[in-house]
């Protein structure tokens, strides 16, 4: 227990201190000074945390949302094993090496160095996630309540939000919450396609580190890791059961 | 389905045509001498088997160490509090996993400190090069912490699932002992059950960026962190090179997802 609590204290602890000079086990400076400097927007963090929010909300629901529809499609299609398998390829490589090879073409298109080409390559790699994610919703008892629905006299809008969107409530809660955290944690696609430019909050601790500034790099992780341990206490129950 | 299949098929098309010197600024036309340098030097390769490595050692210590706890400790995990507990590692991204290594483990970090506190140490230069070292320590330990909480969740999800609990109590009275149901029935259906997210966790780590960018040396470096070297640098002539890395790893990792994925596809919907 101590071990894995152990990571989140250090960080807060670090994050109040300054003046942390070796071989002191502790800190000359322990107080608020950081985070009021966060207030502050003297280091950008609030404004990064915003921008982190933004991208990820936006990733996050326009994937889910995406990722049901089209996952849909891919079920009723006749060739769903195969293009199940496609949609496993961005998922299993590198995002920052699939950032790599995409950014001529977000540069042709002006997305590059933007907050929307961030959310464009986040949402590339989010989006086959959902799909998969989605893939285990679709089953036969579903496509005789579709049936159903249909013989009743029901158009397909109502059979999506009277029948579907009620059924797969729990289901896009989760997937929401995993495409949001994929995005959330993401680094090395939004630097290549980011350039620099929009700092999420993973860029910032980055940056701290290069910079050797420990105390704002450690104020960047706890902004990064508590907005996921509020979304891993409501879906907890259920990560696993969708993975095996 | 063009969202996902679209920007994968353009960006590997791409990263081809640049490897071939088809396309880039200071390439004329057709050749293979980046593909024929690319082995040459070996450094693709060196840093193919490094990472490999490195994620056989994280992966083989993580599940061992998951499987272990799952065994030890599954009943106190079923409790709600330290349930959540195991949980909370999950919300650490590889940047901070990272971050907090170099913390702990570098020459002027907290087990330096307490290290020349206990008078084991006089100076920072006498504490060992546990980051940015040549065995890959940092970047192995910061791996193991990620995988174990997971690993052990998943494990003990496939505990409950399976009802090796009585399975177990079945083996027992049959007169099998510990060992023989730890060997014949725990570990079997756990790992059968678990195989492909173990298999894509391989795929994942061999392509791990962050951490390694953070933890890692200047030579060899792991795959993503060499690609991007490559591709990103200012010698546009050596540019070539890195997307040489960059199809043969695209390849690799697409080889084994349609291994990994096709053949179990079969009425995986049907329930």
């Amino acid at each position: 227990m101590l071990l894995i609590l152990f990571p989140f204290i250090f960080m807060v602890l670090l994050s109040l201190s300054s003046s942390w000079r070796f071989p002191e086990v502790f800190p000359g400076y322990f107080g608020f000074k950081n985070w009021v400097t966060l207030l502050g927007s003297e280091a950008g963090l609030l404004q990064s945390f915003i921008i982190s929010i933004v991208i990820s909300l936006s990733v996050g629901i326009v994937s889910t949302f995406s990722g049901f529809l089209i996952s849909r499609a891919v079920f009723y299609h006749k060739k769903k094993r195969i293009l199940t398998l496609f949609a496993y390829f961005p998922y299993v490589l590198a995002p920052v090496v699939f950032g790599a090879c995409l950014s001529f073409f977000f540069l042709k298109m002006g997305l590059f160095g933007n907050v929307t080409g961030v959310i464009v390559a986040q949402f590339l790699i989010a989006f086959p996630y959902a799909l998969i994610f989605f893939g285990s919703f679709w089953n036969k008892k579903i496509k005789s309540y579709e049936d159903l629905v249909a013989t009743l006299g029901g158009t397909s809008q109502q059979t999506f939000f009277k029948v579907l969107f009620p059924l797969a409530k729990s289901m896009l809660l989760i997937c929401f919450f995993q495409t949001f955290l994929i995005s959330w944690f993401e680094y090395g696609l939004t630097s290549i396609i980011g350039v620099g430019k929009v700092q999420t909050l993973t860029i910032k601790v980055f940056l701290f580190i290069k910079e050797a500034n420990y105390y704002y790099g450690a104020l960047s992780c706890c902004l990064l890791i508590f907005p996921p341990v509020v979304l891993l206490y409501f879906n907890k129950r259920y990560v696993f059961k969708n993975l095996i | 389905m063009l969202i996902g299949v679209v920007p994968f098929i353009a960006a590997f098309i791409y990263a081809l045509g640049y490897s071939f010197g088809l396309l880039g600024v200071l390439n004329n036309g057709f050749t293979t001498r980046f593909w024929q340098s690319v082995f040459e030097s070996g450094e693709f390769l060196k840093s193919f088997g490094y990472s490999a490595a490195i994620a056989i050692i994280s992966l083989a210590l993580s599940i061992g160490g998951a499987l272990w706890v799952t065994l030890k400790f599954r009943r106190e995990l079923d409790k709600k509090f330290l349930s959540f507990m195991m949980y909370l590692p999950l919300a650490i991204p590889g940047v901070v996993a990272g971050f907090f290594m170099i913390q702990l483990f570098s020459k002027g970090g907290f087990f330096a400190r307490v290290a020349f506190q206990m008078g084991l140490i006089e100076k920072t230069s006498q504490f060992p090069d546990l980051v940015n070292d040549s065995l890959a320590f940092g970047i192995i330990v910061t791996f193991i912490t990620m995988l174990i909480p997971f690993f052990t969740l998943l494990f003990l999800n496939v505990y409950k699932n399976e009802r090796i609990e009585e399975l177990s109590i079945l083996a027992h009275a049959l007169g099998a002992n510990a060992n023989q149901v730890t060997r014949r029935v725990f570990l079997p259906i756990v790992l059968k059950k678990t195989w492909v997210l173990i298999a894509l966790y391989f795929i994942f780590l061999l392509g791990a960026y962050e951490v390694p960018l953070i933890l890692g040396q200047e030579s060899p470096q792991m795959l993503s962190v060499l690609i991007i070297r490559e591709t990103r640098q200012f010698d546009l002539s050596k540019i070539s090179e890195g997307y040489v890395v960059a199809v043969i790893y695209t390849i690799v990792v697409s080889i084994t997802a349609i291994l990994l994925f096709l053949p179990k596809q079969k009425n995986v919907y049907e329930t």
